[in-house]
């Protein structure tokens, strides 16, 4: 399947220009809350030494009162992969903070993502081929119930369930304190092992909306005349449920799929905490209780960023899976 | 009075649209009269910590030695007004865009929509975190206004789809007839028109509302000075009330918010089941 020109540069646009907007929402939106950049960026006492404040402030050209100034400094620096430092794990620069949690967030996020919209629609399938039913019925209302919870008290609900009074699943962190000294089979078992139950909460909490959604796209579905026709001509249930029903209603759930990314990163963050997760969260919490400023906008400009990145690649895969999409 | 009463009880329709009026009813006793209800004073230190339930101290105390229960009625004062405070801002900034977008058309709506789709994608927690973390000091106030300006996309879209819509009915057309300004058909005619799909909306913004000030409190950026649900369980995690066995102290603050959200989600449905009964398909 070859892809529109026109939508490829449509789709890539929009990416950049979002990308543009968050970049300058992170310039712009300190300024205008606390009036102050130096003391945002390069305060000389969060940092303890006068020189790396200074250097900053020539970089990103604090010393120069031009907002314009500022902002094309800013720009270049950021280009250059430059976030500035980070207050409270001084010296370390903001970005290599950044991209040593970023993995652990992607990973639970994006696993969580894809295995709750699996399970949403299955069940959502189920319901939606019998409204009505007492599993219609059941499902829907647990659904509502789950979509009122914060994300972060069922985080912390499953940490006393199942790790302090089963024990089957760690109290927090990302890997056993002995990491370092295992061999790479064992590494790989610990990151899963101690993944597990973030993940688990991350699908708990974004399944109701999946739910939701594809039982809605089904019941629209299950009402086109191709139905009508499947069952006319004598087909099984079971063939007409999936390879006709489900098939179709995947399709238009897929770009929510990606939507709803930004939804689970910002419950992801709250969760991070509960567990004591090295992701973004974790690191954005901490920015936050050390006043860490640089980080905390650090932390943002990545969320948007791999958010921006991620419905960029969903925007590509979209039309090699309906390739309806590309032609309008 | 008796007549008024029922049809405020009439206008929750279904099963459903009534246990969520009685859910919420509920809450709003507690957070209008919460004051004279709560045995003890807000923020009282001086019990033992750590106390499980007892006829004393019905939810227990926390590790400062604080009345759970207490607490609880206090905080049910803050994320009700929160919410129900964000929640309208929400509601004016979503429901005037929305109408703007969808009667107007043309390049009005062509850009409305953009920004809309621009700032869907980027997350609206870490611009909410951005903003109050920058905030020279956080009140309940800018709380309730950071979550109220920044919750109002998907509100737009869903006014400005239903308002499209309605730009085609007979009505509208016999208003421009009459010669009635642009303004004067958005707010005078379409919006009339339109109120249980605003309803409905305003019951889901609120919900949202509620969960971003648990979520805000939580990352530890609500007011220091105040107690709302929220930061009981920021409070209950930081001091590991798990390792305690304090299920007391982490099972009712996300109870009252599902339960709360739960309420409002309830009303909703019910609004729209009729709406879509009544009219054909309503997009939400």
């Amino acid at each position: 399947m070859r892809y529109n020109s026109v939508y490829l540069v449509k789709r890539i646009g929009i990416a950049l220009v979002t990308l543009y907007v968050a970049v300058t929402l992170n310039f712009l939106l300190p300024r205008l809350m606390k009036g102050d950049p130096a003391s945002a960026l390069a305060s000389e006492k969060a940092l303890g030494s006068q020189e790396v404040a200074n250097a900053l402030k020539a970089q990103f050209g604090l010393d120069n009162p031009s907002l314009w100034y500022q902002y094309a400094k800013y720009i270049k620096q950021l280009l250059h992969g430059n976030l500035g430092v980070s207050y409270a794990n001084f010296p370390s620069p903001v970005a290599d903070v950044m991209l040593k949690a970023l993995p652990w967030t992607l990973g639970t996020v994006l696993t969580a993502t894809l295995l709750s919209y699996l399970i949403g629609w299955l069940i959502g399938i189920r319901g939606a081929w019998k409204p009505g039913s007492l599993f219609d019925n059941s499902t829907l209302f647990s659904s509502f119930f789950l979509s009122s919870v914060p994300f972060f008290w069922i985080a912390i609900i499953f940490i006393m369930i199942f790790s302090f009074y089963l024990g089957w699943f760690p109290l927090g962190q990302a890997v056993d304190p002995a990491y370092d000294s295992f061999a790479w089979f064992d590494k790989a078992k610990s990151v899963l092992y101690h993944a597990f139950l973030p993940v688990f909460t991350l699908i708990i909490a974004t399944l109701a909306g999946h739910i939701l959604v594809l039982r809605n796209n089904l019941m629209r579905v299950l009402s086109e005349d191709y139905m009508l026709l499947a069952k006319a001509k004598g087909l099984r249930a079971s063939r007409r449920k999936y390879m006709y029903g489900a098939r179709n209603a995947l399709l238009p759930s897929f770009t929510g799929l990606m939507t709803s990314l930004g939804h689970v990163i910002g419950g992801a963050i709250t969760t991070e905490i509960v567990f004591s997760y090295p992701g973004v969260g974790m690191v954005t919490f901490n920015a936050i209780l050390n006043h860490d400023f640089p980080l905390i906008q650090g932390s943002f400009l990545c969320i948007a960023i791999s958010v921006i990145v991620c419905n960029l690649i969903a925007d590509l895969v979209y039309p090699l899976i309906d390739p309806r999409v590309a032609l309008n | 009075m008796k007549k008024m009463l029922k049809a405020c009880w009439n206008a929750f329709p279904g099963v459903k649209g009534k246990l969520g009026l009685v859910i919420l009813l509920f809450f709003t006793v507690i957070a209008l009269f919460g004051t004279w209800v709560a045995p003890y004073p807000k923020n009282f230190i001086g019990f033992d910590s750590w106390l499980p339930p007892s006829v004393s101290h019905w939810l227990g105390t926390d590790s400062y030695g604080q009345d759970v229960l207490s607490q609880m009625i206090y905080g049910t004062r803050t994320s009700f007004w929160v919410g129900i405070l964000a929640g309208l801002i929400t509601t004016v900034i979503g429901v005037t865009v929305g109408i703007v977008a969808g009667f107007k058309g043309g390049w009005i709506e062509e850009s409305l929509m953009r920004i809309v789709d621009l700032f869907l994608i980027i997350p609206t927690l870490a611009l909410m975190i951005i903003l109050a973390s920058f905030l020279p000091s956080m009140g309940t106030m800018s709380t309730i206004l950071i979550i109220g300006s920044l919750s109002w996309l998907y509100m737009g879209r869903s006014i400005r789809s239903q308002t499209m819509s309605e730009r085609q009915s007979g009505y509208v057309e016999a208003a421009r007839m009459v010669g009635m300004k642009d303004w004067e058909i958005m707010f005078k005619e379409i919006l009339p028109n339109i109120t249980p799909v605003i309803l409905a909306n305003l019951v889901l913004v609120t919900t949202q509302a509620v969960l971003a000030e648990a979520g805000l409190s939580f990352l530890g950026l609500g007011d220091p000075t105040n107690v709302s649900w929220g930061t009981i369980l920021a409070l209950a995690n930081a001091n590991n009330a798990v390792l305690f066995h304090a299920w007391w102290w982490i099972l009712p603050p996300g109870l009252a918010i599902a339960f709360f959200c739960f309420g409002f989600i309830l009303i909703g449905n019910g609004i729209l089941e009729k709406y879509r009964a009544n009219r054909g398909n309503a997009a939400l």
